[in-house]
């Protein structure tokens, strides 16, 4: 694509450091000067030759009541969330700018909706929803519906089949957002788009860069 | 003369040149062995005759023409010619007689007149040779060069290699000093040869001949003393090239453009005689502009440096062209962008600087140097108060000022002033930053320049001795200070960045040094300014006890941590600072109350002390003193005792009250707070041990020998707190710590006898105290600092002191105090401690049959109730102490029966729990884990006794129809796992290929007994086999149990299959093998892909089985399987459920990529549906794995 034919030329870029993420919500632990030797001086466990799987007989005290750090953070069982959604599009690229979604503010935390909310879904195999509502960088782009397709895509290949995708462009966002609001709900067209080779290839690019 | 004319033809009709040489050395042995008989010569000289005459027969009739004919006849003169000159090569140096030298000189000089076309290469070369000679004379080398000379034009016709072996004869002439003054004295002030050679090689394009060239101009410029003229042409020959590059060929030749460069700058620098042409020219260059490339740009600059820095009689050859150099670079760095350009530029202003202070033997007049700075001083002061170039006009100012000390003295003074002045009214936060850098880089130059004093001339120190200082002592109070005061309280984020270089310069203003008149270095800062400093800093540190968590909201620690590194580098020269700073958090943390502590208040404290210990024991402090006060005699190591002495006595902050169990909130996090005094010492001592390390080298830490006295006997003759005298006001005099300077690798005794002696005040104190203070955490990390100690004594120093009894007595040997009270259990870490770090020889004496070591591990009371970490403990010693032993001959066990005794006493043990004796499972499961370790330790050093001993009986028990045998089976895994505590760090006796030899012990018979026979009275047995072969080959690298990957796969599928008969395990075991095989599979997918080829319906079938099963609602689980393995945590998270599904969707994501389609295909669409329902998975950590997975088979079909 040439460079004069760029829809927005000049977009604001956030940082990714600036994105959300999950390790934000966490509590940081200190790195100062001082902390070269933490591991040994301050360690999860009283018992630092804990023995095998096999015989490490009892919970160590301090896993009691001991607030959520000491825990094995790994294997929580915790419903799919907004954050985890959008951690699935964000790094999806923008296929004009060398940025993702992310980056560009495309894909907003709070633009993205599931219900039930993760709070309330109790059995996993329920049906759920999740509505992503996606703002172009300007509202004349001519992508937007590009950009709407690969986010689809990028959700159906990666939740389960339990959830349904609805992409949409955010109110007022967009000059002909009914339009292509229209163009992504309709199965029959987006299935078509999906055979179109010259398009997939833009959509397999726009992915490559997902982890 | 026959002889000489066949070898001459020979030579002229062979082809390849090692026939040639042979030829040429047969004519040199000729000529030796006549010793150069003049009939000889003649005769070898006029073996080529023929080739000649008929050459100048018809050059004169054909050269004249231009006809190229005669080729042939050129190249046979040119071999010809070549005869001779080889011979000259091949013979003695020493042969030729002054007059033959001279004739033959003369009759190759001819060439150069004659023969261009064949005669130049030979006799170029045999010129050379010639040259070489030891009856050459001086005059000859004069008729040489002009001779040469006569080639005029055809001399570029001539070959690279003809030319090179010219301009070598050249250089070696030139660089010759009779030739030189000869020439010289013949050709007078014009020079004229010098004209006539110019011309000659004006046209040199070839890069290996270029170099010489080069050369040679440098020598003719330095030591020919060429009139102006002379020198201009010289000057233009080279400059022609400037600068110099390089095509890149693609036969690269071994030079590089970087080579060019250098030779080039070289001529430029080889003279001050051209100065006044080479500065203009380059100025001239780099004032181009823009048409200038970054590359070119740092060659000129180089250039122009090497010439400052070459160039002798700075008063003529530099100073005319100082200002002009001045006023084109200044813009270089003012307002430039390319760091290497402005890193150029500045080394060429230190050059100027460094220049016009004069040599180390001879300084120039002062005001040549302060001319200059003022120059610079002029031209920068305005841009200091204007932001935008506040950094880069500080940049120019301190390169100039602190290129050496003369300029230091001369001008910091009005520099400081200067910045002081803008400091007052700053422009801007940055500006203030901006300029507190400038200050700070000042104050660290001086450092270096202070550092650096005696590598210059000795006026310098005397410089240094009567320095004006009051801008120095006034910045404190005048500039740091102020400015601190105004933004402590404005916490934004220029503020921080202000004040991280306000705390970074306080750290460099402490460091500072001077230099007294007696020639001794002190302190710059009086002790009164010192301790200021530390007590401002001091208060970053403490912020975080001393205010509520309300009040201290912000995350960001930079300011703390700035504080903390700053006060490290302050005390390291201010040595008082740290008891200061010590005494200061020691009031602070005692003004609290430490029995129920919150959690920000722990967090306070344990940061607070993490700090204290890193801030005394991470470097090792120096010896200055200070100024208006006394700093203590101080020893290296005394920051150290500071800190095991402050902390040992708040230790314990609370103690809990004996009646407070353990689970009880208030209580633990009480123990927290002690726990965290105990981790701050076992900080220092890392910290300490990491700064010996980087201090002295490494050998000295190992190779250092211990003396033939028992510490722990010295250490009886001290008073219980002399740790805490040692820290009192008389300090360090006391005689029983050498005093050490810091650079004395003693010190890194000294800090293992002082480690040694608090370590045996902790056991003393511990081993007698009440088990609620001295709990687990705080054991286990007493143990780690013991290990840390002991582990470093040599085996001696191990043994003279006792250590391997003392583990068990704890210091406590003749006072009878320990006798009265029971150990208990927890007390056995304090035994761990000891024996972790001790060495195998070490422990010897504790193997006696019947002694120590065997009562120990044959001990099966005092266990506690069951499951108790007591037995953990136990297990861990005993893995040790069997570890560490050696018998037979000269030990003190002579018959090696003790270690025989313990293993077949455990061996014993879980034959009578897996036959006959209903046992109670919870004792059975503590004996069994001390079983398997104990036999770990010996199985790392490969001890044959478990052979005989353990394995029949851990064969037979898992075999057994009790049902204690399952347990044996599964945890068969200890024996091979990876053990820290058998680590070479120990000094544990680890084998190499341990593991192999295990395996094949313990393994390899098991494998034909674990297939399946269909028979249902073997299925229990089975089971049982693969159980334990899955335990143990699950902890082996996948290279041990490479050959048995085709029986074993056929175990691991069987194990994943759908119907699964778990007889002989109960269903927890079954899914913890199941979790097993899997990871198994996965490393033997990564390791031979190859090897499942054939089986991946069986593998992916078997896992997708496994998956479905392990994400049944765990809830589902059968309780009461749980009763004696671990029990979900969290919110009924069966973790053994979650790591199953995550190892099957790792082992299915594997596939993919080690497989080629056509063998997926089948699977393709059973598995994409199964991934996507997998990745709603409710574990967040199974979805990412899921959806790489599914990423994988994506691809797939």
């Amino acid at each position: 694509m040439q460079k004069s034919d760029l829809d927005n030329a000049n977009p604001t870029i956030f940082d990714v450091s600036q994105l959300p993420s999950r390790s934000q919500k966490k509590r940081s632990v200190r790195q100062g000067p001082d902390s070269k030797y933490d591991s040994i001086l301050f360690p999860k466990h009283a018992w630092p030759w804990a023995g095998s799987k096999t015989t490490s007989t009892w919970p160590s005290d301090e896993e009691d009541d001991d607030g959520d750090d000491l825990r094995d953070d790994n294997f929580v069982e915790e419903p799919i969330d907004q954050q985890e959604i959008y951690d699935l599009i964000s790094t999806i690229s923008d296929p004009e700018h060398p940025h993702t979604l992310g980056q560009l503010n495309v894909v907003r935390l709070p633009d993205i909706h599931l219900s039930p909310s993760p709070a309330e879904r109790s059995d996993p195999k329920c049906l759920s929803t999740v509505l992503v509502e996606l703002t172009p960088t300007i509202n004349h782009c001519s992508l937007a519906t590009v950009i709407g397709l690969a986010v689809r895509a990028r959700l159906e290949q990666a939740l389960p089949p339990s959830y349904r995708v609805d992409v949409r462009m955010k109110d007022g966002s967009h000059a002909q957002d009914d339009q292509v609001n229209k163009q992504l709900a309709d199965k029959e067209r987006v299935a078509a788009a999906l055979e179109n080779d010259t398009l997939r290839g833009i959509l397999e690019k726009m992915l490559e860069t997902c982890a | 003369m026959a002889t000489f004319k066949d070898w001459a033809l020979q030579y002229v009709l062979a082809d390849e040149e090692p026939v040639q040489r042979e030829l040429a050395q047969k004519a040199a042995r000729e000529i030796e062995s006549s010793r150069a008989s003049s009939t000889v010569v003649g005769n070898w000289a006029a073996s080529i005759q023929q080739w000649l005459t008929t050459a100048h027969a018809k050059d004169s009739d054909q050269m004249d023409e231009g006809e190229d004919g005669g080729s042939g006849d050129i190249i046979a003169r040119a071999k010809a010619l070549g005869f001779l000159a080889d011979t000259l090569q091949a013979l003695d140096k020493n042969m030729l007689r002054a007059d033959q030298v001279v004739r033959l000189a003369g009759f190759f000089g001819a060439m150069f007149s004659y023969d261009h076309k064949a005669g130049i290469t030979a006799s170029a070369k045999a010129l050379r040779q010639l040259y070489s000679m030891k009856n050459f004379k001086p005059d000859v080398g004069v008729q040489m060069v002009d001779a040469v000379l006569m080639i005029k034009e055809d001399f570029r016709l001539q070959t690279p290699v003809t030319r090179l072996e010219i301009y070598e004869l050249f250089l070696g002439l030139f660089q010759d000093q009779a030739v030189s003054s000869l020439l010289q004295h013949k050709y007078g002030s014009s020079q004229g040869f010098i004209v006539d050679l110019l011309r000659l090689c004006q046209n040199e394009r070839d890069p290996r001949n270029l170099l010489v060239w080069f050369k040679i101009l440098g020598v003719l410029l330095a030591d020919y003393a060429p009139s102006a003229d002379v020198t201009e042409e010289i000057f233009k020959t080279f400059s022609a090239y400037f600068p110099i590059s390089l095509k890149s060929s693609a036969t690269p030749i071994g030079i590089t453009a970087e080579d060019l460069k250098s030779a080039v700058r070289a001529c430029f620098a080889a003279h001050q005689r051209v100065a006044p042409l080479a500065f203009p020219y380059l100025m001239q260059k780099l004032d181009q502009g823009d048409a200038v490339t970054v590359a070119v740009k740092v060659d000129i600059l180089r250039t122009i440096k090497a010439c400052l820095d070459e160039y002798d009689h700075p008063q003529n050859s530099v100073v005319p062209f100082v200002e002009k150099i001045w006023n084109s670079l200044k813009y270089e760095v003012r307002n430039g962008e390319v760091k290497e350009t402005i890193d150029a530029t500045l080394d060429v202003l230190r050059a100027i600087a460094n220049k016009l202070d004069g040599t180390k033997s001879q300084k120039l007049d002062v005001s040549l140097l302060k001319s200059y700075i003022d120059i610079v001083f002029k031209d920068c002061r305005d841009d200091l108060s204007n932001p935008t170039y506040t950094k880069q006009a500080g940049l120019l100012l301190m390169t100039v000022i602190t290129a050496n000390i003369r300029a230091y003295t001369l001008e910091s003074g009005g520099f400081v002033e200067c910045i002081r002045q803008n400091l007052r009214q700053p422009k801007s936060p940055s500006h203030t930053r901006d300029l507190l850098l400038l200050l700070n880089s000042a104050l660290k130059s001086r450092l270096d320049l202070v550092r650096n004093r005696k590598e210059g001339h000795p006026e310098d120190e005397e410089l240094l001795r009567t320095e004006p200082r009051a801008h120095l002592d006034a910045l404190f109070h005048e500039v740091y200070l102020p400015i601190w005061v105004k933004k402590a309280n404005e916490p934004d984020a220029d503020t921080v960045d202000v004040l991280k270089k306000v705390t970074q310069g306080l750290a460099l203003l402490v460091s500072q040094r001077v230099l007294q008149p007696d020639g001794a270095l002190s302190l710059l800062c009086s002790g009164t300014t010192c301790s200021e400093i530390c007590s401002l800093l001091t208060q970053s540190l403490i912020k975080g006890l001393a205010l509520s968590s309300n009040d201290n909201i912000t995350d960001d620690t930079v300011l703390e941590d700035e504080a903390v590194l700053a006060l490290r580098t302050v005390v390291m020269s201010y040595t008082d600072g740290y008891i200061e700073i010590a005494s200061r958090a020691k009031a602070e943390i005692q003004k609290r109350q430490w029995s129920n502590p919150s959690r920000y208040s722990l967090n306070a404290l344990k940061d607070l002390l993490s700090r204290l210990a890193f801030i005394g024991c991470s470097e090792i402090p120096s010896r200055v003193s200070v100024e208006g006060k006394s700093q203590k005699t101080l020893s290296a190591l005394q920051h150290l005792v500071t800190l095991i002495a402050t902390l040992l006595n708040i230790f314990p902050l609370s103690s809990p009250s004996g009646s407070a169990r353990f689970a009880d909130h208030s209580a633990r996090e009480s123990s927290l707070a002690n726990a965290h005094v105990i981790s701050a010492l076992h900080g220092g001592m890392l910290h300490f041990r990491d700064a010996c390390a980087s201090r002295y080298q490494k050998e000295v830490l190992v190779a250092y020998s211990g003396s033939d006295r028992s510490w722990i006997e010295e250490f009886s003759g001290l008073p219980f707190n002399w740790l805490q005298q040692l820290q009192g006001p008389d300090g360090l005099r006391d005689e029983t710590i050498e005093l050490l300077r810091e650079d004395d690798p003693e010190v890194y005794r000294q800090y293992l006898r002082l480690g040694l002696f608090t370590v045996r005040y902790i056991y003393r104190k511990a081993a007698s105290g009440s088990q609620t203070l001295w709990n687990e955490r705080i054991l286990a990390q007493v143990a780690n600092i013991t290990a840390l100690v002991v582990r470093a004594l040599d085996e001696k120093l191990q043994i003279t002191c006792d250590l391997a009894h003392e583990a068990f007595r704890f210091f406590h040997a003749g006072d009878g105090s320990l006798e009265q009270k029971p150990t208990k259990p927890l007390t056995e870490l304090l035994t761990l401690g000891i024996l972790e770090g001790l060495r195998p020889g070490a422990l010897a004496d504790l193997y006696i049959p019947g002694g120590a070591a065997e009562a120990f591990l044959c001990n099966t009371a005092d266990l506690g109730p069951f499951p108790s970490r007591a037995s953990e403990i136990r297990a861990a010693i005993g893995a040790i102490l069997v570890n560490k032993y050696k018998g037979g001959p000269s030990t003190c066990d002579p018959e090696s029966q003790t270690i025989k005794k313990v293993l077949g006493f455990w061996a014993n043990q879980i034959k009578v729990a897996t036959s006959s004796v209903d046992i109670d499972i919870n004792t059975f499961e503590a004996y069994n884990s001390i079983a398997m370790y104990i036999f770990a330790g010996a199985i790392a050093r490969q001890d044959k006794s478990v052979v005989q001993e353990a394995v029949p009986v851990l064969h037979e028990a898992i075999a057994s129809g009790h049902h204690n045998g399952e347990l044996v089976a599964r945890s068969m895994g200890i024996l091979v796992k990876d053990n820290n505590l058998l680590s070479e760090e120990n000094h544990a006796v680890v084998k190499r290929l341990y593991k192999q030899w295990a395996y094949s012990q313990l393994v390899r018979p098991l494998y034909k007994l674990a297939l399946p026979t269909g028979k249902e009275a073997d299925v229990w047995a089975t089971n049982r086999y693969t159980a334990a072969i899955l335990a143990v080959v699950s902890n082996c690298p996948f290279k041990v149990y490479e050959e048995d990957v085709e029986v074993l796969t056929r175990l691991l599928i069987a194990t994943l299959g759908g119907n699964r008969i778990t007889a002989g395990l109960s269903k927890q075991a079954a899914r913890m093998q199941v979790a097993s095989a899997l990871e198994i599979l996965v490393q033997i997918l990564a390791n031979e892909p190859e090897s499942l080829k054939g089986h991946l319906k069986a593998v992916i079938g078997g896992a997708m089985n496994v998956h479905q099963e392990a994400s049944l609602d765990t809830r589902e689980v059968d309780e009461s399987s749980f009763k004696y393995t671990i029990k979900p945590t969290g919110a009924g998270a069966d973790l053994y459920a979650v790591s199953c599904r995550k190892l099957t969707l790792q082992l299915l994501g594997l596939i993919p990529s080690k497989f080629e389609e056509r063998h997926l295909l089948p699977y393709a669409l059973q598995l994409k549906r199964m991934l996507a329902t997998a990745s709603g998975d409710p574990v967040r950590e199974v979805r990412k794995v899921a959806l790489l997975a599914r990423g994988g088979w994506a691809k797939v079909g």
